[in-house]
């Protein structure tokens, strides 16, 4: 029952996702837009190309999905509203999110088209970027919750949220996991204007569908994380938990699809310098002042 | 009825489903947004949703009339998009080799609006059909070559045997000519290829996959090869078929499959023994690897017909990477990949409409170009034409469609220059006005295309409404607008990973070929403006900046947008040039003018008041061949940025 719900949310945050995109780009709230996308893209012929990685190909937009779902599995939106609370939950998501590198690299490899291949290319550049950045800051708020589980997570964050007790590894898991979703300005991958879509560019019709709809789901799922983790997750003042989450992470989804429009895409060499030379000395340290603050505070 | 329809007969869902598509307008523009809004279009008010890739568009959209060469490019666009697809023209019906528009409309905003509706209404009663026919165009047939393995300069139409050795031919498909320009020459495969499947047209590529000696080969053990299917004796998994691989630099395997073998440890390549053993140090089974044959290594490696676009990890040792890539060209950071030849253009969504760019990818690194316009505006270069000198300055002006003004201005003060006509001062001062309007609208233009192609969507967005509001603005408007002009340029001095993005990228020295912004970049205050008397008249000075990057561009182009308000406050009036009438007069004459892009020079013989010769100089054709020195071993994106920055325009680039 709780994963159907659960499934059901994803599937309606998705949805969300797509008209706030839609917002962000057009300026207008179009409550329809995404459903009429949505239909006319499954009435669209979908073909294969010419030379084709089969497997690969059709793999790819599946897998996407895949993994999103499987890091919303361990995601608590309210105390009891969780598919799995997993022991291992914290570091779980990070290793289904693991996957979208690879959906995206098939993705890329599939279609035998440079665009796309050249599109592959660059999320496993981009990989060597924010893995760090995801794995060292969550290490950190595990060190505080003294537990994997998710919700033990958003449990130790009762009286200050991570945001405010570790500021710098929220910038960090922000900024890693926004590369993760390749958007903007980490869209390096799909870039519009310098692959033509790139890994995206020879979907069409259902499987391009499938392909949107695991980005749209990458996008919520990491949105919830980043709620889970450093904001306090289901826990607010006078409205119910669930209204808080779903607050929480359509803020943060807002926020997240927002932020790319007002800049330019970053250069790959550019993330790959920044992200080692001082996202991880900065992630390092971030582990040491909770360290500190862990020992020092009760 | 649209003549793109998807097979099928208009049940219940698929009436649901055409609704949806007709609400849902997915559009791909050609040549290009940047002439959409030149002609005043803003497509995406209308409700038009564009999109990068033809592959997810449902319209093409043709914006006014366009040469040949872009119409073949166009009919490749337009077999890669999916069906059900509508072809809309705006302003043109000669669409050939495409077929005929499913909705015609003028070049006006309203009936942008009023060919939309048409076009909803089109969608929704015919996306689906139960009789389709197919697009079939001369450019989408593959065409089978034949060549030689031994000797690649042997290339012949018919199948047959080498003059040279004696050998069969081998087909392949023969490689993009230079009339042929793909968006993606791969993608169009596809598209003829879908269609085939369909029609009557059986795929040539089909054909010649089954003409080819098939072998069968297990995945796991390369070494098995056998003519027949069959299952591996080695682990019993299926072979698998393959084209069988004569080549000899295709497959280096089979190739010295006779040199000898020698047996090497993985983790101690010292150890090297003729027999297969065990390593003395670390005790790990050796592996077996042939002698390097150093003479035909070599060869492979200069071979320069190699299809670099053919990945088949068939014919590569299991995860071995120096077997995977010894025999590719090395590139200047000595890193070998594959190297892939791919079109960017001449409808790519980052690059001027008309440009085609074709570079060879060496991973995501320039390792070689071409750039060039598909334009072709020779015409106006003929020697021997006869025209009026009022048809004249049409021509001229309608030459480009960026830069109109720019261009009718330069006819007419060539015309007044031939007659030694003076002009009145407040005239001079109201041209002034609209080369400046022009000027602004042209750089706002560039801005938004850059905006496009970084991903810069604000930017994109921003900059293409301010250009559509000072097309058209007169005086008092240009001068409500300046407030946006600076809160613009305010803005994108704040915006982060600008910089990073532009500074250092496009480094080009300081040199007399240059023109326009690029010049004035590179801290050359050279300006055809400062040489006119009207302008100094008006306070010109001209703008320029040290740096010679993509930055420096960006801000001589914001520079020049504020310094041309100025210039329009001061000079009071905008009236676009009107040609003079020069009566039966013969003679020559020369004019100058500072187009958007640099200065552009016309040179003009007139006898007995027709235009018979001209000479026209303009500042795109000499930035075209800056591309290739300036984007060599650059990254793709920041190949495409500094492409960018140059702000061509393939309309006024002389073939």
């Amino acid at each position: 029952m709780t994963t159907v719900l659960i499934l059901l949310l994803l599937a309606l945050g998705a949805y969300l996702v797509a008209v706030i995109e839609t917002w962000t780009i057009t300026g207008r709230f179009q409550l329809a837009a995404p459903l009429f996308a949505g239909i006319a893209l499954l009435g669209r012929e979908s073909i294969v190309p010419r030379k084709p990685d089969r497997i690969f190909f059709e793999v790819a937009p599946v897998l996407l999905l895949i993994s999103a779902i499987l890091a919303a599995a361990v995601v608590p939106l309210t105390p009891d509203l969780i598919i799995t609370d997993l022991a291992t939950g914290a570091l779980f998501i990070n290793a289904a999110l693991v996957y979208v590198l690879v959906a995206l690299l098939m993705a890329g490899w599939g279609p035998d088209g440079a665009y796309a291949m050249i599109g592959g290319w660059r999320f496993l550049g981009q990989l060597i970027a924010y893995a760090m950045l995801i794995v060292m800051p969550i290490t950190a708020v595990v060190m505080r919750a003294e537990s994997l589980l998710t919700t033990q997570i958003v449990v130790s964050q009762a009286g200050v949220w991570n945001i405010v007790y570790q500021p710098l590894g929220f910038v960090l898991f922000f900024i890693a996991a926004m590369a993760l979703a390749f958007l903007p300005p980490f869209d390096l991958p799909t870039a519009k204007g310098e692959l033509a879509g790139g890994v995206e560019a020879e979907y069409t019709g259902v499987r391009l569908a499938v392909f949107r709809l695991g980005r749209l789901a990458l996008i919520i799922t990491l949105a919830a994380a980043t709620v889970i983790f450093y904001l306090g997750g289901w826990q607010g003042p006078w409205l119910p938990p669930w209204a808080w989450s779903a607050i929480k992470i359509l803020v943060v989804t807002a926020t997240m699809l927002l932020i790319g429009r007002f800049m330019p895409r970053i250069r790959e060499a550019d993330l790959l310098a920044w992200c080692w030379i001082f996202g991880i000395p900065l992630a390092l340290l971030n582990i040491f002042l909770v360290g500190v603050l862990v020992l020092v505070l009760p | 009825m649209i003549t793109g329809a998807r097979q099928g007969t208009l049940s219940g869902l698929r009436r649901l489903v055409s609704i949806a598509m007709a609400r849902d307008l997915s559009t791909f523009l050609i040549p290009g947004p940047d002439i959409a809004r030149a002609h005043g279009l803003d497509f995406e008010a209308a409700g038009l949703h564009p999109v990068a890739s033809p592959r997810h568009a449902s319209v093409l959209l043709i914006v006014g009339a366009i040469p040949p060469a872009l119409r073949e490019a166009a009919a490749i666009i337009y077999a890669q998009m999916v069906r059900p697809r509508v072809l809309f023209a705006l302003g043109t019906e000669t669409l050939p080799p495409l077929p005929a528009a499913d909705v015609v409309a003028g070049l006006s905003q309203q009936d942008l609006i009023q060919g939309i509706r048409q076009l909803r209404s089109a969608f929704a009663e015919g996306a689906f059909r139960p009789d389709v026919s197919d697009f079939d165009a001369p450019m989408l047939h593959v065409r089978i070559e034949y060549t030689c393995p031994m000797h690649p300069e042997v290339v012949q139409s018919e199948p047959g045997s080498c003059p040279k050795c004696g050998m069969d031919l081998l087909p392949r498909e023969a490689q993009a000519t230079a009339g042929h320009t793909h968006a993606d020459h791969q993608e169009m495969d596809n598209s003829a290829d879908r269609q085939a499947t369909s029609t009557h047209d059986h795929g040539t590529h089909h054909t010649m996959v089954h003409d080819a000696p098939l072998e069968y080969t297990c995945p796991m053990h390369p070494e098995v090869v056998q003519r027949e299917p069959g299952s591996c004796p080695k682990c019993g998994m299926n072979l698998e078929p393959r084209e069988a691989q004569t080549e000899p630099t295709h497959d280096h395997h089979h190739m010295t499959h006779d040199a000898p073998v020698e047996y090497t440890c993985p983790m101690h390549p010292e150890v090297v023994q003729s027999e297969p053993g065990s390593c003395p140090k670390c005790g790990m089974t050796l592996e077996p690897h042939e002698m390097q044959d150093t003479q035909t290594q070599e060869h492979a490696g200069m071979d320069p017909h190699r299809d670099h676009s053919t990945m088949d990890p068939g014919d590569m040792a299991f995860m071995s990477m120096i077997d995977v890539t010894q025999d590719l060209p090395r590139s200047g950071d000595g890193l070998p990949m594959e190297w892939i030849e791919a079109p960017f253009g001449p409808f790519f969504p980052g690059l001027p409409g008309g440009l085609l760019l074709t570079l060879t990818l060496d991973g995501d690194t320039v390792a070689g170009s071409d750039a060039r316009s598909l334009i072709g505006n020779g015409d106006l270069l003929l020697q021997h034409l006869s025209m009026d000198s009022g048809s004249f300055v049409e021509r001229l002006a309608n030459r480009d469609p960026l830069a109109p003004v720019a261009y009718r201005l330069l006819a007419c003060r060539a015309l007044e220059n031939v007659a030694g006509m003076d002009i009145p001062a407040d005239t001079a001062c109201a041209r002034i006005g609209a080369l400046e309007r022009e000027r602004i609208a042209s750089h706002l233009g560039w801005l938004a295309l850059f905006g496009q192609q970084t991903g810069f969507d604000w930017l994109r967005r921003h900059a293409a409404s301010l250009q559509l509001k000072f097309q058209q603005a007169d005086l008092k408007q240009i001068l409500a607008l300046k407030p946006a002009i600076q809160a613009l340029t305010k803005r994108l001095q704040r915006t982060p990973l600008l910089e990073s993005r532009t500074a250092g990228i496009g480094q080009l020295a300081p040199d007399a070929t240059l023109r326009g912004p690029v010049a004035r970049a590179t801290g050359i205050s050279d300006d055809a403006r400062s040489t006119d008397k009207t302008c100094a008249a008006l306070g010109f000075t001209p703008v320029s900046r040290e740096g010679g990057d993509a930055l420096a561009r960006l801000h001589v182009r914001l520079d020049e947008i504020a310094h041309s308000i100025a210039l329009i406050k001061a000079a009071g009036a905008i009236e676009l040039p009107a040609p003079a009438h020069v009566g039966e007069l013969s003679g020559t004459g020369e004019a100058v003018v500072e187009t958007p892009r640099g200065l552009a020079r016309l040179q003009l013989t007139l006898e007995g008041g027709q235009v018979t010769a001209t000479q026209l100089d303009t500042p795109s054709t000499h930035h075209l061949t800056l591309i290739t020195p300036l984007i060599e071993q650059q990254e793709l994106g920041d190949a495409l940025v500094i492409v960018g920055s140059l702000d061509l325009s393939p309309w006024e680039i002389q073939p």
